[in-house]
């Protein structure tokens, strides 16, 4: 087998699979159960919970904190900088397509990674073939190349493609996240090969068994890279700094960043800007983190 | 190798035999009990072409967006661009200045210090907080939002804040420090608090992240095995010893590779954060080669050999990651 391959079973995995497979289902019922009233046994607080409440009250003000700071500090010199004649937004800006532009960047660039990632995922996790170990070690590899190498070289690709300045070039070239496929691939290790051979033995297709019944169990993995999908394209600065030459095509960090390159910087209006532009993004973290909490155990296995 | 796939083949063989009349009939995509019977023929066919098929999209993006462009940053560090307009083959020219250069050799040093602090204590972090916020705590969903939050932030907007919170005058935490009788470093300005400061930032940005992965790995740890050790009278920390950790190594190696990778190539936070000083001292390797790329002198030959090493180094630790992570595992 290859060095790369996770813990799953090739040989013997039938029989140990199956016991397991079936408790699984029960099991993480009576963890719930059980593992909830770990906390509060009837004695009352254990010191374990003490500590574990205190370390996390700190760790909560550690990020808090600068947060809520910034949060006032976005308000606080507004009255100074009205001194001023009040320009908020300077003329320049059109901040509906800015915004426009970063939403269609991320939706569509999420949408697509995701597709892609867990379909070759699922390849490298659950097919033998030739080819895939060295393939799955290119894929990681690639994780390794640090954007700012490659930059030249990859505008020249994109500009040649026709998709320098416009979104394609902003959605397209960082679809397949080696992370992605990695992510996936560890997670889709863990579910077990009997139901896949089931499905087939059933008459599902290689891509039905695929749609419905790996991808639903995979859920959890695939909000996690959903999540991180979103908060990249949203934040990315660099890429789009060097393909979006023509405001039409600028994101919000680019128009973020026009606004703090300006000659007097309004750092309360740049520190406003950031709020507003990471709203969306924990309204969409708050929204899927019940996916990732409820996990397997509402998904696939019923 | 072959085991699960002769293993269909033969139960699938064995189930025609029982009872089940093999007709002919194809019909695709029924599903159910009406269209099974082609299946060995797409046995044959379909499950030998599809792994190629699932692979090709995103392969197809990799080697046009990523491989090619990669492929020729190699080959530009041969050659020598340092006027700006031309590029004069070397051979190995530029990674001889490089193992000249001074400042090259303190960068990879911090790079190296500043990996390895990142992922140790990053790591660790992740562990002892998905842990804490996989039981039953109170707020647990708060605790886990909260977590979560700098992941969601801009890494540039992350360095301007905690170099605001840290600046020696104006900053947050040196008016408490100070305000509770404490002294007040120069966080900022100091060449030996300065990399932990950077430290502790990227940690602050990147933690959540593991966590959450983590979160997802703890969800599939059985959790009867947790009852039967505790019907064992194991306690609390042997339950994480014992259990935890083993089972989630997996995960784990996932997030020191992610670490690792996010360590070396630490750079939008620190340039708002520091801009790589003071005197150098959180100058790292991406910093380095961006300044040699697109600062002027530009000398694009001689910064993509930087890059080829750092990729090189990256490379190494991962594979010795995973070939560690193995035999843990085989053990």
């Amino acid at each position: 087998m290859s060095t790369l391959q996770g813990d799953q079973t090739v040989g013997g995995a039938v029989p140990a699979h199956e016991p397991r497979a079936s408790s699984t289902w029960t099991g993480i019922g009576a963890e719930r159960g059980g593992r909830a009233s770990d906390g509060r046994r009837g004695r009352g607080l254990s010191t374990l919970d003490v500590v574990r409440g205190a370390l996390l009250t700190i760790g909560a003000a550690v990020v808090l904190i600068p947060l809520v700071w910034m949060l006032l500090s976005s308000f606080k010199t507004a009255g100074e900088l009205a001194a001023r004649p009040p320009q908020w937004l300077p003329s320049s800006l059109s901040l509906p397509t800015y915004l426009a532009n970063s939403v269609i960047v991320t939706v569509a660039a999420t949408v697509l990674t995701l597709a892609i990632n867990s379909m070759a995922a699922y390849a490298f996790a659950k097919y033998n073939f030739r080819g895939r170990d060295t393939l799955f070690v290119v894929t990681l590899a690639t994780v390794m190349i640090p954007l700012q190498v490659i930059l030249i070289p990859l505008y020249q690709v994109v500009a040649s493609l026709g998709m320098a300045n416009s979104l394609w070039g902003l959605i397209i070239p960082g679809a397949a996240t080696p992370t992605g496929v990695f992510l996936l691939r560890q997670y889709m290790l863990t579910i077990p090969d009997e139901l896949i051979e089931a499905a087939r033995i059933d008459g599902a297709s290689e891509w039905r068994i695929f749609w419905q019944v790996v991808l639903p169990l995979a859920r959890p993995a695939l909000a996690v890279l959903a999540i991180f999908s979103v908060i990249w394209r949203w934040n990315d600065f660099l890429w789009p700094l060097i393909i979006a030459q023509d405001e039409s095509t600028y994101t919000l960090p680019l128009a973020i960043a026009q606004f703090s390159s300006e000659l007097v910087v309004p750092f309360n209006l740049v520190l406003a800007l950031s709020v507003l532009s990471v709203l969306p993004v924990i309204v969409m973290f708050l929204f899927l983190q019940r996916h990732i909490v409820t996990g397997i155990a509402q998904t696939g296995m019923k | 190798m072959t085991t699960a796939t002769t293993g269909g083949g033969d139960r699938a063989a064995a189930r025609a035999a029982v009872g089940e009349p093999t007709r002919d009939s194809h019909r695709p995509g029924t599903g159910g009990g009406a269209g099974r019977p082609g299946r060995t023929r797409r046995v044959g066919t379909g499950r030998k072409l599809a792994p190629y098929l699932f692979i090709a999209p995103n392969m197809l993006i990799f080697a046009v967006f990523i491989i090619w462009p990669a492929i020729n940053g190699f080959n530009i560090s041969f050659y020598d661009s340092s006027n700006g307009r031309t590029f004069e083959w070397v051979g190995g020219g530029n990674y001889a200045r490089l193992t000249q250069d001074a400042e090259f050799w303190q960068v990879l040093g911090q790079t190296v210090v500043f990996t390895v602090a990142f992922v140790l204590l990053a790591t660790w972090g992740a562990i002892l907080l998905a842990s804490m916020l996989d039981v039953q705590v109170k707020a647990r969903g708060f605790f886990r939002a909260v977590f979560f939050v700098p992941v969601l932030l801009s890494p540039v907007v992350v360095g301007l804040l905690w170099n605001w919170m840290l600046d020696r005058q104006i900053g947050v935490v040196n008016a408490l420090l100070g305000g509770i009788g404490l002294p007040t470093p120069g966080w900022l300005v100091d060449p030996h608090l300065a990399l932990g400061v950077v430290v502790f930032t990227g940690l602050w940005t990147h933690v959540g992240f593991y966590t959450m992965i983590l979160l997802a790995g703890l969800q599939g740890i059985d959790g009867s095995l947790y009852e039967a050790a505790k019907l064992d009278g194991a306690g609390s920390l042997q339950l994480f010893r014992r259990i935890t950790l083993p089972l989630l190594r997996p995960t784990t190696l996932v997030v020191i590779v992610l670490a690792t990778v996010n360590g070396f190539q630490a750079y939008d936070y620190i340039y708002t954060l520091t801009g790589g000083g003071p005197l150098g001292s959180t100058t790292l390797l991406v910093q380095y080669i961006y300044d040699n790329a697109f600062r002027t002198p530009i000398d694009y030959g001689f910064a993509s050999a930087a890059g080829v090493l750092l990729f090189g180094v990256v490379f190494v630790v991962t594979l010795v990651n995973f070939v560690v992570g193995r035999r843990r595992e085989a053990v």
